[in-house]
């Protein structure tokens, strides 16, 4: 069985690794790499280059200089023969009787005597020659028996000479030179490649430094690094890098902060309900527990009910703060949010109509889902309620403002809050004084939901007593084009 | 056992309350830091158990500053915050024990008698005076063998003579630990429970020191 068992366990493992060794080969070419690549490439072509136009030239040279010394050994025939007397020459010997001279190999000459205007008489010739008579005068390349000559006729005072030389023989010739020539082209280009990889290494190694530097850095190590170890060209990525986890480490203090609050506001009720349970435990031991125990009991039940807000508004933040975008843009309707708000607010108080609602004479659209609307409404609602005892008066106004906003102002005549306090209020779990009412929740949600669909809270000390919040959304831009189309019309 | 407790979550602190007042204690509330300071500086209390977030003040500050002036009277800390440093510091501004919300009643009170007895320099539960034995914990007396009972008032009086054996406790201070805060006592209260402890105790347990206040005596007939 646990034979059985260790494969499957280490099957995950693999699995685990397999990620992590494609990344490592889908990851981009180092640096030096890319380096060496760009720059070695570039050197290469280059130099080609270079080397395939010398070639040309020198091939081009070459061939110029060869065909001028077929013509110079053309002419240097041509005078020899010219000092030789005719007779001898022309003493009528038949073809087959010419001259043969031994020549080098690839190289080729043939004398021949005109007569007249078509005929010729071949005097002499070399051995490897393949038969030049009836090669035009000056330079041509000719094809006999399968190889290539480049031929030069000069026919001058009766005489003709045809020189000729291979052109396999030319090439490899050329190939002789370009060869010397190109083999320390190449070594010196391989030197510079080599060269090129180890400079790079060393011009690479402060990037090196700097990251080992970082590497060594503890997480709350925020002390910046040394001057020296970034050179100016890195500085400004050790400066994104070092504000970054700056950032990081701020939010982590805010994140933490939150957490020991979420803490507080979790367990304070929990503890009053597990207090109370265990006072009605022992109360129901002793015998004049009863009203001890009756009151333990409301108070436990009180407990929960605060539990559950406060478990129900961290979710709601929560998912509030997870939308990374609003989802849906939704739609709802100023007059219909506001009463549903208020029905809400009421419900569980004891003092129904304590709201006045004014509103305007038109329906406004938002873009705001309605459920978002209606629980930012309440939560204002239940505040100005909660912070104005008595019987005294809230009021929820909603505005048309000129720039096509609509403004929810909820007014209360409880003690309001100073100007500080009204600033810090939207903070998560900001209590107003020794208050254990609400979560301290209420006022964030309400600034979530207004920031995440672009809209704002303000809240204002009233004069002389009372708080003014008020929240903002742009009205909804269609209803609005729309209203002005009828507007106009009228 | 005159317990002050500050706390400013209402829902717990009635908890509590209701919690140690069935245990025979006798506890006071307040919700402030202001509001403990005044109550330190007019009442005599045993024990006290802080929150530490106060609305006006943090609870550790207060408890460093107590300590600054001298002021020795034991601290048990209560606190929704469980984080390593927080109780490190704590203990280090002075705290003499640390509790965690949520807690256990039965662990408050058995954490609260420990500071007790610490503060009266003992290490074990039981008080044993000649014949009489006191658990502390659970308010159990017995004298000769046999158990005796003890009203609420009663066993909070003897547990008071108890703690100091050797000292002059003032009327007033007795006050204190019987009735804490509460104003409308009647000016002979003391000296009712005083009598019905000596009639379960025997004659001599309470000494009257003429002019200065009650003092602990012999137990048993």
């Amino acid at each position: 069985m646990k034979r059985s068992s260790t494969p499957k366990n280490a099957a995950p493992y693999k699995a685990d690794k397999a990620p992590g060794a494609r990344s490592s080969t889908g990851r981009p070419w180092s640096l030096r790499v890319r380096l060496l690549a760009i720059i070695g490439l570039s050197l290469v072509t280059l130099w080609s280059l270079v080397a395939v136009w010398m070639l040309i030239d020198v091939r081009r040279e070459l061939r110029t200089a060869l065909d001028d010394r077929l013509a110079a050994s053309a002419r240097m025939v041509a005078g020899l023969v010219m000092q030789l007397p005719r007779e001898s020459m022309a003493a009528g010997k038949p073809v087959e009787s010419a001259l043969d001279v031994v020549a080098r190999d690839g190289l080729a000459c043939e004398v021949s005597l005109l007569r007249g205007e078509v005929t010729m008489q071949p005097v002499a010739r070399t051995t490897s020659s393949p038969g030049l008579s009836d090669v035009q005068p000056g330079y041509s390349t000719r094809s006999f028996g399968g190889k290539l000559w480049r031929t030069y006729v000069l026919q001058e005072g009766g005489i003709r000479v045809a020189t000729a030389d291979r052109i396999d023989v030319r090439e490899s010739l050329l190939r002789d030179i370009a060869l010397t020539a190109g083999i320390p082209f190449a070594a010196a280009l391989a030197g510079s490649l080599l060269l090129l990889w180890f400079g790079i290494g060393s011009g690479l190694r402060p990037i090196e430094r700097v990251r080992a530097a970082l590497a060594l850095r503890g997480p709350s190590d925020i002390a910046p690094l040394p001057d020296t170890q970034a050179p100016p060209e890195l500085r400004p990525l050790v400066d994104t890098i070092e504000h970054l986890v700056g950032r990081m480490q701020d939010a982590m203090a805010r994140e933490r902060q939150f957490t020991d609050d979420a803490a507080h506001e979790l367990r304070t009720p929990l503890t009053g309900i597990k207090t109370h349970l265990q006072v009605m435990r022992l109360a129901a031991r002793s015998a004049d527990g009863a009203p001890v125990a009756q009151q333990a009991l409301a108070d436990a039940e009180r407990g929960v009910l605060r539990l559950q807000n406060t478990l129900d508004q961290l979710l709601l933040l929560a998912r509030l703060e997870g939308l990374l975008q609003p989802a849906s843009p939704g739609l709802s309707f100023a007059d219909v949010a506001a009463k549903l708000a208020i029905d809400d607010a009421q419900a569980g108080q004891h003092a129904k109509g304590r709201v006045r609602l004014f509103l305007p004479s038109r329906t406004i659209g938002l873009a705001v889902p309605e459920s978002l609307l209606v629980c930012a409404l309440r939560n204002l609602l239940d505040n100005a309620m909660r912070y104005s005892t008595g019987p005294s008066e809230v009021v929820l106004r909603v505005e048309m403002h000129e720039n096509h906003t609509v403004a929810f102002c909820v007014c209360d005549e409880g003690p309001g809050l100073s100007e500080v306090d009204c600033a810090l209020a939207t903070q998560r779990f900001w209590r107003r004084g020794a208050s254990s009412q609400g979560s301290g929740l209420g006022l964030s949600i309400v600034g979530e939901i207004a920031r995440r669909y672009a809209g704002s809270l303000q809240l204002r000390p009233r004069n002389p007593v009372g708080l003014e919040a008020c929240l903002t959304f742009p009205a909804n831009s269609d209803q609005q084009t729309s209203a002005d189309v009828s507007q106009a019309s009228e | 056992m005159h317990i002050l407790l500050i706390e400013d979550d209402e829902l717990v602190a009635c908890g509590i309350v209701a919690g140690l007042r069935l245990h025979g204690l006798t506890v006071d509330w307040v919700g402030t830091a202001a509001a403990a300071q005044a109550a330190l500086d007019s009442f005599h209390f045993d024990v006290c158990v802080l929150d530490l977030g106060l609305p006006d003040e943090d609870g550790m500050a207060l408890l460093r500053r107590w300590r600054t002036r001298g002021q020795s009277l034991p601290v048990l800390v209560l606190t929704a915050r469980d984080a390593v440093e927080y109780r490190v510091e704590g203990l280090q501004a002075g705290a003499d024990d640390y509790l965690l919300k949520p807690f256990d009643l039965d662990e408050l009170l058995a954490r609260l008698h420990a500071l007790h007895r610490r503060a009266a320099g003992r290490s074990v539960n039981q008080v044993n005076h000649g014949p009489l034995s006191f658990v502390a914990s659970t308010g159990e007396v017995v004298l000769d063998g046999a158990r005796i009972d003890l009203s609420r008032r009663e066993l909070a009086l003897l547990r008071a003579l108890l703690q100091h054996p050797q000292h002059v406790l003032s009327a007033e201070r007795l006050r204190d630990s019987l009735y804490g805060f509460e104003q409308e006592v009647e000016s002979n209260a003391i000296n009712v429970h005083i009598h019905h402890l000596r009639r379960k105790l025997g004659p001599n347990i309470v000494e009257t020191v003429r002019g200065q206040g009650y003092r602990l005596g012999e137990a048993g007939w």
